[in-house]
């Protein structure tokens, strides 16, 4: 990593700071929510946006190993999937706290929340497959293989489900109703905390993947 | 084609006609879903639930007694090869999509049988009364061949890996999970005669059945090559 990463890591900690200070104090709260509810948007929209990502990412990653055998499109692919794993349970408990101040309980089997569930299940799986199949190479196609077939259930959790049955859950960044959008304020503390979070994400993915091809190394001089 | 149907037919009778001998699979469906009906007949019976909710809650547990039967049986269908040691033959013998397709009709015989013998057993013991019965087979069939996707590309992954039994459940559930919904939402239509809900569960189950197919012809012969 050189100058311009190590610059890079700096404004990404200011631009978060920046981010966290314009979340709680500069935006006004949101007509329509309880209290000061409605700031957590900031933070769970850009999570699940990141956990979408990082799937997408182990997917691409995934299909690339089955193209090209390399092992490092198997590590990109497992730390993309761990990443995603720990931001959707990040969206998942946001949500969950959300729920409480708005519906009165944490969790209420709305289809958002049975459909993250699924899909934290899946990546979950994901990792106890990774864990019983000692040989590395049989280890990365098969974990590629089961990689696509999850992602490919994705949009059925994320699309159908909650359109199947009646959500509480808001819809405020996609919904047609010009009434229910985010006003200006909002919407650009939204966007540049998604930023954020990209940035985020592509920095632990950085550092991930280096960790995993050190580690790489250290197996193959050992052998 | 034909010669690529006739490979299928050999691959899944060959199977059926092991199957038959031994019995290990079909036992284990049967016994399986039995004994699950067992326990919630003997629990629940027909006149324990009300009257408003026994559409929902039966279709719920008609879908966990085949989904848990599934889970107990389909495997055997790549774990039997691997276990006698004749995989390495099949691959010799066969092109992957043969295989494929093959133990795909293996496995949705097996779903079929364990419906067909099931759904009219659950009818009459826990009295689930259906509105739209030719709507109900439809749907079944179209679930039975949603699993059987779902089912057989995954036991094609656990075969080649350690801790089979426990790892077949573990994979198979979330991928079955969203399928699962779809048909719960859609017994519950054809109990009810609610059409318009039973289209659109009909509509996702095949869909999600239709892209598991691709996937998996498409992922199949990445996993079946040594």
């Amino acid at each position: 990593m050189g100058r311009v990463g190590a610059t890079l890591k700096w404004l990404l900690l200011i631009w978060m700071l920046v981010v966290i200070w314009a979340a709680f104090l500069w935006v006004p709260s949101a007509q329509g929510f309880k209290g000061e509810s409605s700031r957590i948007v900031f933070f769970h929209v850009p999570t699940a946006w990141v956990a979408t990502l990082a799937f997408l990412v182990s997917c691409i990653a995934s299909v690339m190993y089955l193209r090209r055998r390399s092992p490092v499109d198997d590590h990109r692919a497992a730390v993309s999937a761990g990443l995603g794993l720990l931001f959707a349970i990040l969206a998942t408990v946001t949500g969950a706290i959300f729920a409480r101040i708005m519906w009165g309980a944490y969790w209420n089997w709305d289809p958002r929340q049975t459909s993250i569930t699924i899909l934290l299940l899946i990546y979950a799986a994901y990792f106890a497959l990774r864990g019983a199949v000692p040989d590395p190479e049989k280890r990365a196609t098969l974990a590629a293989v089961y990689s696509i077939l999850a992602f490919v259930t994705v949009p059925f959790l994320v699309f159908v489900v909650p359109r199947i049955y009646f959500s509480l859950h808001p819809d405020v960044v996609t919904n047609p109703d010009p009434d229910n959008r985010l006003d200006s304020a909002h919407a650009l503390v939204l966007l540049a905390s998604t930023m954020g979070f990209t940035g985020l994400y592509a920095w632990l993915y950085s550092v991930g993947s280096r960790i995993e091809a050190i580690r790489h190394r250290r197996r193959q001089e050992v052998l | 084609m034909s010669r690529w149907l006739a490979e299928v037919v050999a691959v899944a009778a060959k199977d059926l006609r092991a199957e038959l001998r031994t019995r290990v699979a079909l036992n284990a469906l049967a016994l399986f879903a039995l004994t699950t009906l067992a326990a919630v007949s003997y629990t629940i019976g027909p006149f324990r639930l009300a009257e408003e909710d026994r559409p929902f809650l039966l279709a719920v547990l008609l879908w966990i007694v085949i989904l848990f039967a599934a889970l107990a049986g389909l495997d055997r269908s790549f774990v039997k090869e691997e276990e006698s040691r004749t995989a390495p033959l099949l691959r010799l013998a066969a092109a992957p999509s043969v295989v494929w397709a093959g133990k795909l009709v293996y496995n949705l015989c097996l779903i079929v049988v364990l419906t067909a013998m099931l759904t009219p057993l659950f009818c009459v013991l826990m009295g689930f009364e259906v509105a739209l019965p030719w709507r109900f087979a439809v749907l079944l069939a179209a679930g039975g061949l949603g699993l059987a996707v779902i089912t057989t590309i995954i036991a094609a992954i656990i075969a080649q890996a350690m801790t089979r039994g426990a790892l077949f459940s573990v994979l198979s559930l979330p991928l079955l999970l969203p399928l699962v919904i779809f048909l719960i939402q859609g017994t519950t239509a054809v109990s009810t005669g609610d059409l318009e809900t039973y289209r659109n569960s009909l509509r996702a189950v095949l869909s999600m059945t239709g892209v598991m197919t691709i996937a998996s012809a498409w992922l199949f012969p990445l996993v079946w090559r040594d």
